[in-house]
């Protein structure tokens, strides 16, 4: 009896420790740390203000901050908080200057009647948050550290287009290219290096590899200064009070790292994150419940189906371009949208959907299961055997798709088998692991070796970009071209004349009329078929107050965001 | 592992006898011996699985898959291109005395820099470009934070739960446990940690019940105090003992039943010895060997930290760094990772046995 007594006083002891230590059920208002443990409804009037405190959640920790060593979207969405590009995008992916007085153009002098010389004039107040003029040497530091051997960079693109680097005065940056450029204005100058930091270190070390400021920039040009980096846990930056366009007004900005997407979800719903990212759309409608807003913002991902179009190796059917106006046709990708994706999102028309590089006219295809049928007619696969799937010259219409083991890619694969088999064409499923599945043909990827007849993904490059060397005749993979990134393997004449065209159009202007004919073709001639636009989604908490968030450049004008406490 | 055991034909008595320090400090040393080649041989392995964790370079932790001109450029200058068993000779005894062509003329014109791990150096990480050694000792208190007190709670809680069952076998109480118990044992960790996290955090928070945090270390308004270190810890704590609590109690339960129909319980008994004496004096005592070799095996483990609890409760522990480099192919911390418990398993393979010694005088190492 004794012994049960002091079980039964060893329980409630832990639990009443338990219910001590547990926060107060009180508004996220919490006291700072000198402040007594029990809070008080009416705060004394001599009580500092509580510092505004904003915590962000990445699911992915940055690897560095450098942002020449890095690679990570994580790392480099960071760049807005701490560091500074020579111009950021806005909402709408206009390029905003920050380091410059204004965008070169041909008009303005900024680029030369060649296209192979751009000029930046810097603006007069920039500095760094030590106090440091920021000046054209940095520019031409972060040039040189980005093409030095010594350095593992992760990338030297773009720079290694570039000739050279000038610095005629402290205030003009004249860069000389190779040959015109057209991707400079979305590529160039994504951060920068303080070269009275990292010269020393460079000059000590022979490399800046090992620099401490790559992990711990203290010396930086963004509305905040970084504080500290705990592994694995969290990264701090606190407001820059030297920032040449305005204090921010949150003083400082905690970004947690929450590997597990349900763990951020809970995070969010219970007020311990502010910010959030990579929501998966099932979890839209149970975040907006709990007051979290959510928010759209394209970055130029677009999920959609490649034909591989292989001279030699492709499927006969897929050649005609009437087979892939029927598959067009007959898949209801509308449905797909409402029913797999809530009706958060729309099919795309073409490739560059949600960037003004595609023609505005265009409009997806509609469902149009009945024309499909006589397009498949017309180019002349019947139904011969009545096997229910149609044929051509002893060819059966049964085509292989492939995509990677994302639940919902499953999901619509599944539903793309049914529809196409209203029609009479039969979809074989198979699905690879990412690492395989995007393997180069080098490495016998299965999409750029061609073992798929349709294969299913998303992605971008430098957007808010749309170079892309993806439909290239000369980017077809081979044994003498391992690399090669046209894995749908499409040669179109007047496609390869424009693309090679646009890659050397240096004003934006008649570069658009170039891709406006491009997104056209691809869209008529179904070279791509889209099926959802993509959004990164964002869940932006209720404390949170003046956020805007662009695809290129999220963070672009967090100088104004503030917190309701 | 070779041990000796020197069964004597006296009945175990309560007295402890110390093992003579000669024939166990030899057999300490000839097991410190032993272990030399058997790491080598591990590190070898495992350096050869590493090969085909994946391409580091493939995406760089990217959306998009890196440039190959910028792939061929990385793999010079960081020596990947280099045949395995180079890499494996500098990873061991570095490259300080040789040079490196970083610039691909074909030309070495650079002086290696890696002394290896035979001189204390591990390397560089390849995601976080920092000394191997120091992205560890970043992570390893945490760790031992909340594993160490996980293996705290679970050791007390599974002796309580444990002696109670045994004493008070087949009662209301036994069956209770037992059976809530198995249920934390047969459910997987995940569920565990987030149906407790939306039990306690976000439900507790809605229904204006006092609440736990939900991730992270502390509350970045409060700032890193050791009150909110020990409340972030109560769900990942409570997690991680639940499902554990089932295998050890029963360790401690059966063994303790075993015990104490042992002749010599009855004698103690028949002496008169007061309860508590002859449970936790001599009883306990003898029903432990089980549990010493369960946490022996298991001490080292702890280093590695607790993959999915620390990846739910955003814990910035071992576990979390070992997946996230594995997945980025960054040999050198994986290495570095996998050798510092490869040497625990050692170490406290050694350190059971000299406990269990201690506890029991009928085994010796001779």
């Amino acid at each position: 009896m004794k012994g049960r007594t002091l079980y039964a006083l060893l329980i409630i002891g832990v639990v009443l420790a338990l219910l001590a230590s547990c926060r107060p059920a009180a508004t996220p208002t919490t006291p700072p740390p000198a402040a007594p443990a029990t809070p008080t409804t009416v705060p004394p009037p001599t009580q500092p203000p509580v510092r505004k405190v904003a915590t962000f959640i990445f699911t992915q920790e940055p690897d560095v901050l450098n942002p020449l060593y890095t690679n990570m979207w994580f790392s480099s969405i960071t760049q807005q908080i701490w560091n500074c590009w020579a111009w950021d995008f806005d909402d709408q992916n206009t390029p905003r200057p920050v380091l410059v007085k204004e965008m070169p153009s041909v008009e303005n002098g900024g680029i030369s009647a060649d296209g192979r010389v751009i000029t930046l004039k810097l603006r007069d107040d920039i500095v760094w948050s030590d106090g440091t003029p920021i000046t054209s040497e940095d520019f031409v530091f972060t040039y040189e550290m980005t093409m030095s051997p010594k350095n593992t960079v992760a990338s030297t693109f773009p720079y290694d287009k570039l000739e050279k680097v000038e610095a005629p005065d402290p205030r003009t940056v004249v860069m000389t290219f190779k040959e015109p450029f057209a991707a400079w204005q979305a590529t160039l100058w994504h951060g920068l290096l303080p070269a009275h930091v990292l010269r020393p270190v460079f000059e000590k070390e022979g490399t800046i590899d090992n620099a401490e400021w790559n992990r711990a920039p203290t010396v930086g040009c963004g509305p905040f200064v970084f504080k500290e980096w705990e592994s694995g846990s969290f990264i701090r930056f606190v407001a820059n009070e030297k920032y040449w366009l305005g204090r921010p007004k949150i003083d400082e900005i905690f970004i947690r790292i929450v590997p597990d997407d349900a763990s951020q979800v809970a995070a969010l719903k219970a007020g311990d994150g502010d910010l959030g990212t990579f929501i998966a759309y099932s979890d839209i409608p149970t975040l907006e419940q709990a007051g979290v807003q959510m928010v759209k913002v394209f970055s130029g991902y677009n999920e959609g189906w490649y034909f591989y179009l292989h001279p030699e190796k492709g499927h006969p059917a897929l050649k005609d371009v009437r087979v892939r106006q029927a598959i067009a046709l007959a898949l209801d990708r509308f449905s797909i949208c409402k029913d797999l994706l809530l009706g958060l999102t729309k099919p795309p028309a073409t490739y560059w959907a949600n960037t003004p590089w595609q023609d505005p006219t265009l409009e997806p295809w509609p469902y149009d299961p009945e024309r499909a049928k006589q397009l498949l007619d017309e180019a002349g696969w019947k139904d011969t055997n009545g096997d229910g799937v149609r044929d051509k010259d002893g060819v059966e219409l049964v085509l292989v798709h492939g995509t990677t083991t994302r639940e919902i890619r499953r999901d619509v694969q599944a539903v793309a088998q049914q529809q196409l088999a209203q029609v009479g064409i039969k979809l074989e499923l198979v699905n690879a692991e990412p690492d395989i599945f995007f393997g180069s043909y080098g490495e016998g990827g299965p999409c750029a070796t061609g073992q798929y007849d349709i294969f299913q993904y998303s992605t971008t490059v430098n957007y808010p970009d749309p170079e892309t060397a993806d439909w290239l005749c000369k980017e077809i993979p081979s044994d003498e071209n391992p690399a090669g990134t046209n894995w749908q393997a499409v040669c179109d004449e007047e496609l390869d004349r424009l693309f090679k065209l646009q890659a050397t159009q240096v004003d934006p202007a008649e570069r658009q009329k170039t891709f406006h004919q491009i997104s056209r073709i691809v869209f008529e001639k179904v070279y791509w078929l889209g099926l959802w636009e993509d959004p990164d989604i964002w869940a932006v908490g209720p404390r949170l107050k003046n956020v805007r968030l662009s695809g290129a450049s999220p963070f672009f004008n967090i100088v104004e965001w503030d917190l309701s406490q | 592992m070779t041990v000796t055991l020197k069964v004597t034909v006296t009945s175990p008595n309560v007295t402890v006898t110390s093992p003579t320090p000669p024939p166990m400090l030899r057999y300490i040393i000839r097991r410190l011996l032993q272990a030399i080649p058997l790491l080598f041989i591990i590190s070898v392995i495992l350096f050869l699985l590493m090969q085909n964790m994946g391409d580091p370079l493939a995406t760089l932790g990217g959306r998009q898959v890196t440039r190959s001109e910028d792939r061929q450029r990385l793999a010079r200058q960081l020596g990947l291109d280099k045949p395995i068993y180079i890499q494996y000779l500098y990873w061991l005894i570095g490259n300080d005395w040789t040079k490196m062509d970083l610039d691909g003329d074909g030309i070495p014109e650079t002086p290696g820099r890696r002394k290896g791990v035979l001189r204390g150096d591990f390397g560089i990480s390849l995601v976080s470009k920092r000394p191997v050694v120091e992205v560890i000792w970043d992570r390893l208190p945490n760790t031992l934070l909340l594993m160490g007190t996980t293996e705290l709670v679970i050791i007390i809680g599974a002796l309580v739960i444990g002696m109670y069952s045994a004493l008070r076998q087949y009662s209301v109480l036994d069956h209770l446990i037992t059976a809530i118990s198995f249920i934390g044992y047969s459910m997987p960790i995940f569920f565990i940690a987030l149906l407790s996290m939306y039990i306690f955090s976000v439900n507790f928070k809605r229904w204006g019940l006092p609440y736990l945090p939900t991730v992270g270390m502390f509350d970045p308004q409060v700032g890193k105090t050791p009150g909110q270190v020990a409340l972030h810890m109560v769900l990942p704590v409570f997690s991680l003992s639940f499902i554990y609590f089932a295998a050890y109690s029963r360790y401690v339960r059966s063994a303790m039943l075993e015990v104490l129909s042992q002749d010599y319980i009855r004698t103690a008994r028949a002496k008169g010895l007061p309860r508590p004496t002859i449970i936790f004096i001599h009883a306990l005592k003898n029903a432990s060997l089980p549990l010493v070799t369960v946490v022996g095996l298991d001490l080292p483990f702890l280093l590695a930290g607790a993959i999915v609890t620390e990846r739910i409760f955003a814990w910035p522990g071992m576990g979390r760094l070992f997946i996230d480099h594995v997945s980025r192919g960054d040999t050198p911390v994986v290495m570095g990772i996998l050798m510092m418990i490869a040497v625990a398993v050692v170490v406290f393979q050694i350190l059971t046995d000299i406990v269990y010694a201690w506890l029991d005088p009928r085994i010796r190492y001779d």
